[in-house]
């Protein structure tokens, strides 16, 4: 426990007293604690990037910053992180309510903790007491909730709805409303209110913060924020962004005296896969690549030079990122490019970067088409592929997922990228199109999936509510009427309300025609013989 | 036509209606409807008649004034034929007196029906034959207003019908609520239907149920329904359109509002609802569509085509806040979606629950077919 702190203070020693300092003081201003401490982790790294990065988070999404910096934290201070856990996001969370006064106390009891903490570490006592406190602090939110459960109750638990990728969050307050609902108010209603949301609540299923054992590299800890603010989205850009920062990690590695690489490094490495499917659930391509560098590293050769395995190491997960991702997404620009001709009406939903790839590469090849985008909160990630294909001047229409079913007598095949396929045939996708695939086959408009083969996952999927993860942001005040802004403040207050968003649904086999992949077009129905065309090199393996 | 000397001052309420009907200020069907019934009851209550046809005639030139004003907002036109059918039959209960009784309505066999609309119809002809007996007396040389002055009570009390069901439709249509809902039913809905809002809060004291609404986009209308919901004790959730599908499989009904019902048992509503008709139909979750008679509209729709729809405007979806972008792309935003009949299993009206299937018949009931044209 104690190593941990150490190694890390070691390696950014300018800056570790600072950063102990703003933590234990800047408490009521997170995102001005947020950005220091990303400062001081982003000069240990020298890294310029990291800062921008961490300005950019601070504004937008200082919640997510907020809960992942936190996590941050907990390396750094590992005896506070239980109590930190109930404490922290939840007065800063929403002023607004009546927690407010909670808040203040909190922070006292927190320094408290902390001096006491500091004395019992030399004593080597902390275990114990860090139990009793943790257990006592955690459970003052609980009977916050119960007793302002009717008035403000609900409206205290809103901000972990609306925020749910907060870790630790949403467990705290879903078992609240368990037992608002048993107790002290029968209520019918407050009876019924949980019902709706029982069903889903297995959504996103947060797990509780940095429970992290051992030492997370700081390349993890940026990438795991940026993650939690949704900086960087999408299966392609998550995975890539995954391999580079192990590829740091390891060639950071040194081999402990009396262990071997191929078989201490994975230690090493599971904490930080810990810690960044603690930020964001790991999407099926992190974990076919995983699963893969698992295989790499137990692999490696035992008599090799450390340097030189890591090398190797790095090499594998280099061509990994080629030939599974570059290499794939040229080979389906080629070959879903030839299902593109000149005249065709193209329809697409939200962003795929595959798609995206498919058609910039077709315009370029002199194919003359036009494309219609269909977007849709939560993401509004459309917006993004306009730019870029207006910018390379391919004629656009843009619209709303209720409007769609105007423009489809005037399309020819519908694009959709997948963020991971399944044995059966179903397409797990952003949430929504599941619903554009269902109306263009209603219309017997061919839907095309482009999808790599390193995101076919193993196991059959039933539907959409089966596994999901909620969508950061779920209803963003609209950038053109202040007036709906206003109903989602007013929508806080209401104790029955609340707010459901899905990141992802599932497009079932009867809805695609073809599925694009680097090994050629095939029926959704031929998946489930892919992984064993390729050799079974990644799945289940 | 005898409108035009009479109707100096009926064109100014006919032309101010018709204006903000065009600039959309007056929108929604029951909006229109009671604005449709308040001037017709002005225009009725000025009009110089001397006879049924010259009555008649001016109505019907309003009707066509305000239709064409706003030919989506079909509750217009509706409203101006409900008003004729009901005219006509007070005229020809006042006319008749005793005969109209004294002609029983003889057999009921499809054939007829099909042929002729309502039993009704088989009594007018002979009526008209033998014209304007007891009090009444159409154009009469001497005093030309005394046909008016005569019905013109009765008149206004057609066109108060017209008004009172307008007045009591959510009422009526909200009554059976607690046979549709069940205790533990979760529930879809999008957008913002005053129709569907009272239907599922009159359930609300009897029966436990959740509510998902769908914000709907671009109007996001669905926060204020949801809004709406839940402070009436419904607990509620608010999802984001994309997520209808993932959680059709969870949803025991759909309950959607209508723009206007069709003869073909179609009808047009929302944008978003045919998504949602379309993933409950792949679900084989129900569709109930919860809408007043007066929706009911004599045209047929059999596509969903630019010409059908509506389009709004395009700021609320892509604004100006993104900046160069609005030059290059086009935007569509439509008001309203065409849904078919296989969509639909069924309508909730304030006058009991009726198949897609019978909806032409409801029809033949309430207008007289000589409307359909106005």
């Amino acid at each position: 426990m104690s190593t941990t702190t150490e190694t890390v203070t070691q390696m950014v020693t300018p800056t570790a007293s600072l950063k102990l300092s703003t933590s234990s003081i800047a408490l009521p201003q997170p995102s001005c604690s947020s950005q220091s401490q990303m400062q001081a982790l982003s000069s240990a790294r020298a890294s310029a990037q990291s800062q921008a990065s961490s300005n950019s988070i601070s504004p937008a999404a200082p919640a997510h910053a907020k809960s992942a910096i936190y996590s941050a934290n907990a390396n750094f201070q590992r005896n506070t992180k239980l109590n930190d856990a109930n404490t922290i996001p939840n007065p800063n969370s929403d002023p607004n309510t009546n927690l407010n006064a909670p808040k203040s106390q909190k922070q006292m009891t927190k320094a408290e903790r902390r001096e006491q903490q500091e004395a019992q570490r030399a004593a080597k006592a902390t275990a114990k007491t860090t139990a009793s406190q943790s257990g006592t602090s955690s459970s003052k939110p609980t009977s916050t909730h119960k007793q302002s459960a009717s008035v403000s109750g609900k409206g205290a638990a809103y901000p972990s709805a609306a925020t749910p990728k907060k870790p630790g969050k949403g467990q705290d307050w879903k078992p609240a409303k368990g037992e608002t609902k048993e107790g002290a108010y029968p209520h019918l209603q407050m009876d019924e209110t949980p019902r709706g949301l029982r069903i889903f609540s297995h959504f996103g299923a947060p797990k509780p913060p940095a429970v992290t054992k051992g030492d997370i590299h700081p390349a993890i800890i940026r990438l795991g924020l940026q993650f939690a603010a949704f900086k960087i989205t999408g299966a392609n850009a998550r995975c890539i962004a995954m391999l580079t920062a192990f590829k740091t990690v390891i060639q950071d590695y040194v081999t402990p005296p009396n262990n071997t690489l191929s078989r201490h490094l994975m230690v090493q490495l599971s904490p930080q896969i810990t810690h960044l499917v603690s930020a964001r659930p790991m999407s099926v391509t992190m974990g076919n690549a995983i699963r893969q560098m698992k295989l790499e590293i137990s692999g490696s050769d035992i008599d090799l030079p450390e340097q030189d395995a890591k090398n190797a190491l790095c090499d594998t997960i280099d061509n990994y990122i080629r030939d599974r991702i570059l290499l794939a997404d040229q080979v389906i620009q080629e070959t879903a490019g030839s299902k593109i001709k000149d005249g065709d009406v193209i329809l697409t939903y939200a962003r795929s970067s595959v798609v995206e790839k498919v058609l910039l590469h077709s315009w370029a090849d002199g194919k003359r088409f036009s494309v219609i985008i269909v977007d849709s909160r939560p993401m509004l990630e459309g917006k993004a592929l306009l730019k870029s294909l207006t910018a390379a001047s391919i004629p656009c229409t843009y619209l709303l997922l209720p409007s769609l079913p105007s423009v489809l007598p005037h399309t020819t095949t519908l694009f959709v990228g997948a963020h991971s396929l399944h044995a059966n045939g179903a397409v797990f996708s952003r949430a929504g199109t599941a619903m554009v695939a269902m109306m263009a086959k209603s219309r017997s408009i061919p839907v095309v999936v482009c999808c790599e083969t390193y995101k076919f996952a193993e196991g059959i999927r039933w539907d959409g509510v089966s596994k999901n993860e909620l969508a950061p942001t779920p209803f963003p005040p609209s950038s053109t009427s202040n007036s709906s802004s206003q109903h989602n403040l007013a929508i806080k207050m209401n104790p029955n309300l609340s707010m459901l968003s899905p990141l992802y649904d599932l497009t079932p086999p009867s809805c695609i025609t073809a599925v694009v992949t680097e090994v050629g077009i095939i029926p959704p129905s031929s998946i489930s013989s892919i992984p064993g065309a390729l050799g079974r090199v990644t799945i289940g393996a | 036509m005898a409108t035009e000397p009479s109707s100096a001052e009926n064109h100014r309420v006919v032309e101010s209606l018709a204006a903000r009907l065009r600039r959309r200020q007056v929108v929604g069907s029951r909006e229109t409807a009671l604005e449709t019934v308040f001037v017709l009851r002005q225009v009725v209550s000025k009009a110089r008649f001397s006879n049924i046809d010259q009555l008649v005639e001016i109505i019907r030139s309003v009707g066509r004034k305000l239709v064409e004003a706003q030919p989506k907002e079909y509750t217009v036109g509706n409203t101006v034929r409900k008003v004729l059918h009901h005219i006509r039959e007070e005229y020809h209960t006042a006319s008749q007196g005793t005969t109209a009784s004294s002609t029983p309505k003889p057999s009921f066999s499809i054939a007829k029906f099909v042929s002729q609309g309502q039993p009704r119809k088989q009594a007018t002809p002979q009526k008209t034959s033998h014209e304007t007996r007891g009090m009444l007396k159409e154009n009469n040389p001497d005093d030309p207003d005394a046909f008016a002055r005569t019905l013109k009570p009765v008149l206004m009390e057609a066109i108060q019908d017209v008004f009172d069901e307008l007045e009591t439709v959510y009422d009526n249509i909200s009554k059976n609520a607690k046979d549709h809902i069940h205790s533990d039913e979760i529930i879809l809905t999008i957008g913002k239907s005053s129709t569907v809002e009272a239907f599922l809060k009159s359930a609300a004291p009897y029966r436990k149920y959740t509510a998902i609404v769908a914000d709907t986009a671009p109007s996001y209308s669905g926060q204020e329904m949801a809004q709406s919901l839940s402070s009436a004790g419904i607990s509620t959730v608010l999802v984001p359109d994309s997520s209808i599908y993932a959680l059709m499989s969870r949803i025991n009904k759909v309950i959607l509002g209508a723009h206007a019902i069709l003869a073909n048992g179609g009808m047009f509503a929302i944008t978003g609802s045919l998504l949602v008709a379309t993933a409950a139909r792949a679900h084989s979750t129900p569709v109930v569509v919860c809408a007043g008679q007066f929706k009911l509209t004599p045209q047929w729709n059999l596509y969903h085509e630019y010409g059908a729809l509506d389009f709004a405007d395009p700021s609320s979806v892509l604004g100006f806040e993104e900046g160069d972008l609005v030059d290059k792309v086009d935007v569509v935003n439509p008001f309203y979606d065409y849904v078919r009949p296989e969509m639909i299993d069924a309508y909730v009206t304030n006058d009991g629950d009726h198949p897609p299937s019978s909806v032409y018949r409801l029809i033949k009931e309430a207008y007289d077919d000589e409307d359909y044209e106005l």
